[in-house]
Formats: C-alpha cells, structure tokens, sequence
C-alpha cells in the first residue's frame, strides 16, 4: 500500500481526459486499494484516478461515515439522469474551498468491478452526486468549472499562492 | 470530492473570526458578520459561543499554548493559533466530547488549507488532555485575570475594593434583557401574558431578565414592537432623563443615539406629541436608528451630526432635555463584547475622555435654563466618567448635579460617585454604567 500525490488545480494534468482501462488486473487492483488509502487518508469521500496523475477511466468513493461502504468504478458510463441535487462540494484537488453545485439527485451507471465483471448500478444522492463529479475528473472537468469565472480565478489566484509558499518552505528547508 | 462536517467548519470560521480580532485588531461583530455569511444558520451559535469564550480567556489559553508549542508559528499562520485555542477551549471548558474536539479542530486544518499542521494539532491536544494544562496554575495576572495588565492597573486603581469583581463579571456571560414598550404593559405584565421564564427588577418597570437567551424574532410581541433587546442598566437611562418632566411637549436630544434603543424608550415615555432629535456621527448606524423607529411604529428627527459641533446641525432652539450617551471605552460591557479586552489601549482612555468632554462642553450651551442633561457611558473608569464631569461643575457655574432618580429602588444598584451614580457589570445582572444628572440653573 501507498499513498499516493494529489495534483491540485491548476495543474494542467487535471485537464488530461482519461481513457478506458483496458485490462482489470493486480496491478489495477493495487491502484485502486492506493486510491483508497489516499482518499480515506485525505480525508475525501471520492478520488478519480486522474488526481493521482493515471489517466485511465477509473475512480473510488465511499461516502458512509464507517468507512465501509467502497466503489470501486471502472469505465464508468452514465446510462441515465433524473432529479435534481445541490450539495457544497469540495475537491481534494482544489483544497480548503467549499461551494454549491447542482447535479443529478439519481442516476443509473454502467461499470467494471474490481474482478473486471460488468455491472449495472443506480446511485441516489452524495453518492451520485460523487460519482458525477469523479466522471468529470476523468473528463478533463473540475467542480469549480460549474462557477462564476470571478469566483474561480479567485480559487485560482488562492491556491497558486499556497503552492508558491509551499514551494518557498520546501527550498527553505533544504 | 470532498465534503466538510458542520462541526469541522464551525472550527475553522470560530479560528478564522478570533484571528481577526487578535492580528487584525478587528472587532469580534465585524468578525462573525463575515463567518455568517459563510455559514448555516444552525452553526452560528456554536461559532459564537467558540469565539466569546476564546477572546474570554484569551490570556490564559494563549499562556497555556505558549507551554505547548517550543517557538510561535510563522506569522502568516497566526489563525493555526488560534484553531489551537479553540481546541483548548472545547477541552477545558464546553461539553463537547474530547475525542469530538480533537478531531473537528484537527480536521478544520484542512479547511483552512493549511494540512500540514493536522499532525501538530493532533500532537498538541492531546499533550494537552495528557499533561492536564487546563489546572495548570497562571503565571501572571494577565492570565490569572484574563484582562491586559494596563486594564488590570487602571481598574485597581479606579476601584480598590472592587476591581476584582468588576474582573470576574467581565469574564461571565452576560443575560438578555428584554425592555417591554411601555406603551403596552408593564415587564411583570408580559411575563404573566406569555409565561416567560426571567426576572424583574424592582426600579426598572419595564425590564425582564430572561432565564435562557431567546432568539428574539420568536418572542411574542417583538415584530409588533412590543418588546427590544436592552441591559436593564441602559434602561435607567431614559426614565432618568425625563423624571419629573412637565406633561405636555417637551424638547429631547438624544445624542450619540445608534443604534436607537435609548431613543425608542424615551419615545415610549414621551407618547405620540414627543419633540425628539437623535443624533448620531456615524451615517451607516443612523440605519439601525430608523430599523428600531419603524419596527416600533414610533417617530423622531434623526440626522448624522456630530454632538460635539452643533454649529453645524442645531437650528438653535434648545433642548429642555439632553441625553448625552457618550462614546467610551466600553469597559462597562466587556462581558458581552470581550474583544474589548484586546482592543482597547490604554491611549484610547485619555482620546475618548477628551472627546467626551469637548461633547459635553458642547451640548451644554443647547440646553434650556431648568434643562437637565444626563451624562452616560457604559464605562467603569473614573477618567471617563466622574473626572468627566467633576471638571465641568467645576469650571461652568450654571451647572449643578441634580441628585434626584426617577425611582428609589435603584440606589442600592449603584455605588455613589462625586458626582454621579455608577452601575457596575454584574450587579443584578446588569451591565456597567455611569450616570450624572445635570441642571442648568441661571448663572
């Protein structure tokens, strides 16, 4: 097990879209059991492999409380869409900041598991609100995308300072 | 995605408001206006009760951090300090579970993006639990009193025999008191009509200490202005003023008026032909003046003017009463405003007493021969209050205190100064208040 590097916004390795995993195997399964240790580690309730700089289409989620309720969701496609759900999302790509988005309270998804089987799965609220905003980091596409330009130019401005300072700090360090 | 716990985030805005107040030197109101806007309504009041209780004992959490952390934080982390002390705070003194305080204030790190420090929060409370810093004995007597030494100075010395107490009830929270129009019924009245849980007070007709603080926009009769939000103390003022006064119109100043609760309660005495200017320097606050008029059906001349110039704004027809609620230190009312402690200087004092004596000197000449002026602050330092006004009956042969209360049953609230009355925090309950009562005789 390894925890693995969040790249944060604005890398532009979060623009990269994904492309399907084309063989679901233990070295498929030891990044995903990664994903997991990193997100729980964070802490998140969802991860999407293009966080951790792995362009294939492959995410993680658990949003129980417990800890105990892990998806692991390979070649996600989004069959259908109803309802609406607005909930404060935050990214663990986008640190620290906190807004409304809104999505679709249910959806049905068609997946992969971790054994590579095919699966047919319907998600209602955080869940699927998670799942929709994983699918978009595999698509090139964050949640500050659903924001005023002002609003996200100011998340960007933020975020490049802390990443400077850091920077500063580590040379300082040295 | 991540998402963030209310608790998590009602200890980062708690850090974020009380940094505000001890880097930024900003006031504890404008701190948390900014923390509502970013927060549920739910979460206000844990918020609030984080930042009265960190700025109320400010000096001994900050003491007790100082024998935790070997150096301070860089300065641009100032606000990781202050998430330490609302840790401390949460463990020492709050029913919140340990391992609930420890987690909420370790993660809320994170929500003021700077995760680096979740490892020493961690470390840190729990050295705290472990080595019991909480007993541990004050080093000095800004921690053993949670004020700054030059206000614990100034307050032995005003008040030999009493500055302890007036130290330890501006370190309690303070009660809501409700004032009920009068126009309406009596404080006992309402009490009765809708069950209330509180306490009266005998000499303040229309004061009622509630028991529990209430939301005030659930209390029966407050959109119909049938009640305000008032110290007990503040509402000797008005009675105080009018004692005795002639029926019929009488001419009212209320300087410095903002927000309006004095001038609403001499509108509720002086009835419907009341001749009343409110005066006050600050544009913004003239607002809250109106706010309190409207909601209370009641209405009066309101200008932005400074008391101090009346050149500038009197018409120069004089005024048979003057209510002079001057600016000060505050010192009276840092139970409820306990950035107080941090905010004030002691150079202000000398600043706000020259101001309060050029207002006083100023009004006086709008006063009519007979008029009496009411000289007020909810201050509890002799520079501010008695020295005030000693000086001007000393130097203005028209004016000689006038010794008499609208009600007897509030002497034995006060303590008796020369000249003056004063009210200090804690006494039934009240807040700290000077009071001197001027009458213009021919000179």
């Amino acid at each position: 097990m390894a925890k693995l590097t969040i790249l944060e916004f604005p890398d532009p390795r979060l623009r990269r879209r994904a492309t399907d995993v084309e063989s679901v195997d233990d070295t498929l399964r030891q990044l995903i059991d990664d994903m997991f240790e990193t997100m729980y580690d964070a802490p998140g309730i969802g991860l999407a492999a293009t966080q951790v700089d792995v362009h294939r289409r492959l995410l993680v989620a658990d949003v129980s409380s417990e800890k105990d309720d892990p998806w692991a969701l390979i070649n996600p496609v989004i069959l259908e869409r109803d309802g609406v759900e607005v909930t404060e999302e935050g990214c663990l790509s986008v640190p620290g900041f906190y807004e409304e988005v809104e999505r679709s309270g249910h959806i049905q998804v068609r997946f992969l598991d971790r054994e590579g089987a095919e699966v047919e799965a319907e998600f209602t609220g955080l869940l699927a609100v998670c799942v929709q905003h994983e699918i978009d980091h595999l698509d090139g596409k964050l949640f500050v995308d659903y924001l005023s330009e002002a609003k996200r130019q100011r998340i960007r401005r933020r975020l490049v300072k802390d990443q400077r300072q850091r920077q500063h700090d580590a040379a300082a360090a040295l | 995605m991540a998402i963030t716990k209310a608790g998590v985030r009602q200890r980062a805005e708690a850090a974020i408001a009380i940094d505000a107040v001890v880097t930024e030197g900003r006031s504890l109101d404008w701190a948390l206006a900014r923390a509502d806007e970013k927060l549920d309504p739910a979460d206000r009041s844990m918020v609030r009760m984080l930042c009265f209780g960190c700025l109320r004992y400010h000096w001994q959490l900050r003491a007790q951090l100082r024998m935790l952390l070997e150096r301070p934080l860089k300065a641009r982390d100032s606000v990781i300090e202050s998430l330490l002390i609302v840790g401390f705070f949460q463990l020492s003194d709050t029913r919140v579970p340990d391992h609930a305080a420890v987690s909420t204030t370790v993660d809320a790190a994170r929500l003021l993006r700077r995760p680096k420090y979740a490892g020493l929060i961690n470390a840190v409370l729990r050295n705290y639990m472990r080595r019991n810093i909480s007993e541990s004995e004050a080093q000095d007597d800004e921690a053993r009193f949670n004020h700054p030494a030059w206000l614990i100075e100034h307050l032995r010395k005003d008040w030999p025999d009493h500055w302890q107490q007036i130290i330890s009830a501006n370190n309690d929270r303070a009660p809501m008191w409700l004032r009920v129009n009068g126009q309406h019924m009596t404080a006992a009245a309402y009490q009765q009509a809708h069950a209330i849980d509180g306490q009266l007070l005998p000499g303040a007709d229309q004061a009622l200490r509630l028991e529990k603080p209430a939301a005030v926009d659930e209390l029966p009769g407050f959109e119909l202005g049938h009640l305000s939000v008032q110290d007990a103390a503040a509402q000797m003022a008005a009675p105080w003023l009018l004692a005795g006064h002639p029926d019929g119109v009488v001419r009212v100043l209320d300087a410095c008026a903002a927000p309006g609760g004095k001038t609403c309660h001499l509108l509720e005495l002086l009835g419907a032909d009341a001749d009343l200017t409110a005066i006050d320097n600050d544009k913004k606050r003239l607002t809250s003046i109106q706010e309190n008029l409207a909601r209370l059906g009641m209405d009066a001349t309101v200008l932005a003017a400074d008391a101090s110039k009346p050149g500038e704004w009197w018409n120069g027809v004089g005024f048979d009463r003057i209510l002079l609620d001057a600016p000060c230190s505050a010192t009276g009312v840092i139970r409820r405003h306990p950035d107080i402690k941090l905010l004030r200087r002691q150079e202000d004092i000398h600043a706000l007493a020259r101001r309060q004596r050029q207002m006083l000197a100023a009004l006086w000449a709008l006063l009519n021969p007979g008029g009496r002026l009411l000289y007020v602050t909810c201050s509890v330092l002799v520079e501010e209050n008695e020295a005030v006004v000693g000086d001007f009956l000393s130097t203005h042969t028209d004016a000689r205190e006038d010794r008499v209360l609208h009600d007897y049953n509030i002497r034995d609230l006060m303590y008796d100064k020369t000249p003056g009355f004063q009210v200090l925090p804690g006494t039934q309950g009240m807040d700290g208040f000077y009071f001197a009562s001027l009458e213009k005789v021919s000179g």
